[in-house]
């Protein structure tokens, strides 16, 4: 039987009682239990079916606001006893640090939308016939599609928090995630890899057929790829391209830890240009489309729609209680992570604004460059450099796509293109945390092998 | 938890009606110290503990784990994994076999010099401390710094229906040490890794914590100065991780014979020559040549002895990578690739430690036998793709021109097709050892694998900004 919201927030009590009793001066406790079926497809069939029933709880203990940290992932009293008492012994070895604190803040408003009830009746059977439906649509789209793998899972996820400080929630998410990875085989050739994947945390929004068609899309015309010549020229980034290759670089910077530690580029750019006008960015937990939305964050601050990127403008860094406390701010409800380990910074839902242009037009300005699908290789989150292979590439000459391309390089600098941006697409697409856009960038080195 | 292999045994009858049912008890400690630029990021322990089943029946497979030792929990979740492989089996076309193999009894731990058990969470946290500070001292354009040690420490126990009872000891412990440089608006970052399967002098074996230190904070330093490369193809030596890389990231996985069934590069070119005549790559459960490899198993997940395989033997392809289903699929030995990560995964087909082996070069007569090329060291991230196309960066990348090691560049990236980088290898140096053993590999779940092998020379694309 999956463990309830009550019995969480008990184990968090006993956990948090137990740590102040043994000469802990702060403690916080977080518990979870999930349940979880996956139907996986290998090879152009069904694979395996599987079930996990899990829980665990992580303590945090502040002695003299030094950090101590345990994990266990059972939920009897023995267990947690041990666990907290394996946490203080840490923190009675670390250092004073005056930021360590844990939080004291309201309780959070309920997110509605992030749990269908349906999701309880949802049978292992149901994983399974969804699991086989995204293999049979990417097959029926084109005889040459082999599909690797991908799978389909359903889980329900709780969440509790108790600190010493009186905080306390709990919360339930419902997910139905699925995914397709594979590529096109023609005789002798084989396409690029594509993988494709969609989320969502009701029943009446599974899109398992898109997600296929999408896929198999992308590495039929993927065949017949060839090298072009070396030149400098316009980039047109697919959604996931964006995610790929823009996104981590910037969640990278605004991440508060990363700017106190010298590790981001953002540092002392608060409210200074770091892109073109047209890039307006916001991390928003409470968008509930989004497979990171929760009412709280991983300290059980509650989440709220923040401004990052206001018309190429930096607007904030995200934070959670101790980067926010170093920082003399308040913390924006983004501590992230799960029982395993102590809060660090992480972002939630990434929203980009839609641009003005739809995707054909912005194709259709190109005078000679590449529309990336997907990007694979090497950036660099602190310099922004990166250079890396473009894959299910095409070149585009005068707005036409002439050919797929293979062993295409592309390199520069992150922020630089970050002022390169000519364009931004109306369409975007979601990628279970990220709604993005096409987005154009000039003056890109491409070089071919 | 109190599990006994009879424990497993027993639970193991409950299966009925399945042609192959196992459990894997596992018991993992983790233990975690990270410190940047003076502050403890993270100091923590976290332990999991479970069993997971798998069955197969009618062809097809279940799975189901349960993380409490109570033998009505252990039941439920043999029954859920029963229940898993009768739905699968509803939707399954091809019948799963698996291949008859001689599987592993008796207790099985690695060679452990210094147990990790036996140096307290203070020692561990000072050096942790000490490294980190020191990293920023020795140059004044070195801003920032993090140091971190982690620590696996693992008890597992496969049983299965037809006859393996292994009980199997690890431990794995890693040491990272960053430095960031800064100078007028320019930052850059340089890293230095150790990664074992053994204990605590195994770690610092090969270099001292400080000698990392020093190491990262010099590379970072330097890069500050450096230039980036024109993209261009050019004659590359490759360093130990680099070539292990390499061999794990864009030869290894086109090789696991479920990705070979998916139709990878490599599919039906077994007897073909892949490869240069130099050029024998090998996947081995254990540390061949040099001790302490981390990616080293004993016994797989599937109970089976985890040997050494030859995959390409003087440029010829001469074995996939199997777990004992596709063993039996391609009619051959398994090589004991089944690994899973924690009780909660199911075993998939994994490398263990990948190397190429070492040839007779020195690495002076390498680069001066080039006229214009780069000499790379330090593998950072990169991917593969099916086709065996990758991209990888280097953390040190310097120019050869004449015989000589001329100015160091930055950002700078390798990339080609493997089997066709490999054809142009044309010398291998003598030093040998692992590179990458402070990474996982990832695939659906996380691995602790090892590779590398000789100074590689070779021709490649090299990237860059122009």
């Amino acid at each position: 039987m999956r463990i309830s919201e009550n019995e969480l927030i008990e184990s968090c009590k006993l956990a948090v009682n137990r740590a102040i009793k043994k000469g802990a001066d702060s403690a916080e406790a977080y518990s979870v239990s999930s349940v979880e079926t996956e139907a996986s497809i290998e090879r152009n069939d069904m694979k395996l079916g599987k079930f996990h029933q899990g829980s665990g709880i992580g303590i945090r203990v502040l002695k003299n606001r030094a950090l101590g940290f345990s994990s266990v992932n059972m939920l009897s009293r023995e267990e947690i006893n041990e666990s907290v008492d394996a946490s203080i012994k840490i923190a009675s070895k670390g250092s004073y640090d005056q930021y360590n604190i844990i939080p004291n803040t309201k309780v959070p408003q309920k997110l509605s939308g992030i749990y269908d009830r349906e999701a309880q009746d949802f049978k292992s059977e149901d994983s399974v016939k969804n699991a086989v439906e995204m293999l049979q649509t990417a097959r029926r789209y084109d005889e040459r599609i082999s599909v690797d793998n991908g799978s389909f899972n359903n889980s329900l996820n709780s969440i509790a928090i108790v600190n010493s400080n009186g905080v306390e929630c709990v919360e339930t998410v419902s997910s139905f995630t699925w995914y397709i990875m594979g590529m096109a085989i023609d005789g002798k050739e084989v396409s690029s890899f594509d993988f494709q994947f969609g989320g969502s945390h009701h029943l009446k929004d599974i899109a398992i057929e898109g997600t296929a068609r999408n896929f198999a899309e992308n590495v039929v015309k993927s065949l017949g790829s060839k090298k072009c010549q070396p030149f400098k020229g316009t980039l047109v980034l697919s959604p996931h391209a964006v995610a790929e290759l823009i996104l981590p670089t910037l969640v990278n910077s605004v991440n508060s830890n990363n700017v106190q530690k010298g590790r981001s580029s953002f540092a002392g750019k608060i409210e200074k240009e770091i892109a073109c006008k047209e890039l307006t960015i916001t991390d928003d937990a409470t968008w509930s489309d989004g497979l990171s939305a929760s009412s709280f964050d991983r300290e059980g601050v509650p989440h709220k729609k923040l401004d990052i990127i206001n018309k190429g403008i930096l607007k904030s860094y995200l934070y959670n209680t101790y980067t926010a406390c170093r920082d003399k701010v308040n913390s924006t409800g983004h501590a992230s992570g799960d029982e395993e380990s102590s809060p660090g910074v992480g972002a939630t839902n990434i929203i980009f604004k839609e641009g003005n242009s739809s995707f054909d037009d912005i194709l259709s300005e190109v005078k000679k460059g590449i529309l990336v699908t997907r990007f694979s290789g090497n950036v660099n989150p602190v310099s922004g450099d990166f250079s890396g292979v473009v894959k299910g590439g095409h070149l585009i000459i005068n707005g036409e796509r002439i050919h797929p391309l293979r062993e295409t390089l592309i390199a520069g600098n992150i922020f630089e293109t970050l002022f390169k941006i000519s364009g931004i697409s109306k369409d975007r697409e979601k990628i279970f945390n990220i709604f993005a856009p096409y987005i154009k960038v000039e003056d890109i080195s491409v070089t071919s092998g | 938890m109190q599990i006994s292999i009879d424990n497993l045994q027993k639970i193991l009858e409950k299966a009925i009606h399945s042609s192959y049912a196992e459990a894997r008890y596992q018991r993992r400690v983790r233990n975690e110290i990270v410190i940047g630029n003076g502050e403890i990021e993270e100091a923590k322990s976290t332990r999991i503990e479970g069993i997971g089943f798998r069955v197969l029946l009618n062809g097809a497979w279940g799975f189901s784990s349960t993380n409490s030792a109570v033998s009505e929990s252990m039941i439920d979740a043999i029954d859920d994994a029963v229940k898993m492989a009768k739905i699968s089996a509803t939707a399954q076309k091809k019948k799963t076999r698996l291949v008859e193999t001689k599987l592993s009894n008796g207790v099985f731990k690695p060679p452990i010099n210094d147990s990790l058990e036996d140096h307290s969470l203070e020692e561990k946290m000072t050096l942790v401390r000490k490294t980190e500070l020191g990293t920023r001292e020795y140059f004044d354009t070195v801003k920032a710094a993090s140091c971190s040690y982690r620590e696996i420490i693992d008890k597992k126990i496969i049983v299965t229906t037809d006859g393996a009872s292994a009980e199997i000891f690890n431990s794995k412990p890693e040491f990272r040490i960053t430095a960031v440089a800064a100078r007028n608006g320019d930052r850059v970052s340089a890293t230095e890794t150790a990664g074992v399967t053994g204990g605590w002098r195994d770690l610092f074996e090969k270099r001292s914590a400080e000698e990392m230190s020093r190491k990262a904070a010099k590379t970072a330093q330097k890069i500050l100065d450096a230039k980036h490369p024109k993209g261009e193809r050019s004659k590359v030596i490759l360093d130990s991780g680099m070539v292990g890389l390499i061999a794990h990231e864009a030869v290894g996985h086109t090789v696991e014979a479920d990705f070979v069934l998916s139709g990878s590069i490599v599919k039906g070119k077994i007897g073909e020559k892949v490869a240069s005549d130099l050029v024998t790559l090998v996947d081995s459960g254990f540390s061949d040549i040099v001790g302490g490899a981390a990616g080293t198993i004993l016994v797989d997940d599937e109970g089976v002895s985890a040997g050494r395989t030859v995959v390409i033997n003087n440029g010829i392809l001469e074995s996939y990578l199997h777990n004992r289903e596709t063993a039996a699929e391609f009619d051959v030995e398994t090589t004991g690739n089944a690994r899973a990560f924690e009780y909660s995964d199911e075993p998939l087909i994994r490398m263990r430690n990948t190397y190429i082996e070492p040839g007779d070069y020195e690495l002076d007569e390498m680069i001066q036998e080039i006229d214009h090329g780069y000499l790379l060291k330090g593998p950072r991230s990169g991917q593969a793709d099916a086709n065996g196309e990758f991209m990888f960066g280097a953390q040190e990348a310097y120019l050869i021109e004449k015989g000589e090691v001329r100015e160091l560049l930055k950002g700078v990236t390798v990339s080609g097709r493997a089997l066709d980088v490999l054809q142009t290898v044309d010398a291998l140096g003598k030093e040998f050892s692992y590179d990458i053993g402070a990474g996982y590999c990832g695939k659906k779940q996380l691995a602790k694998v090892d590779g590398g092998g000789p100074y590689l020379r070779c021709e490649s694309l090299i990237g860059g900004m122009q």
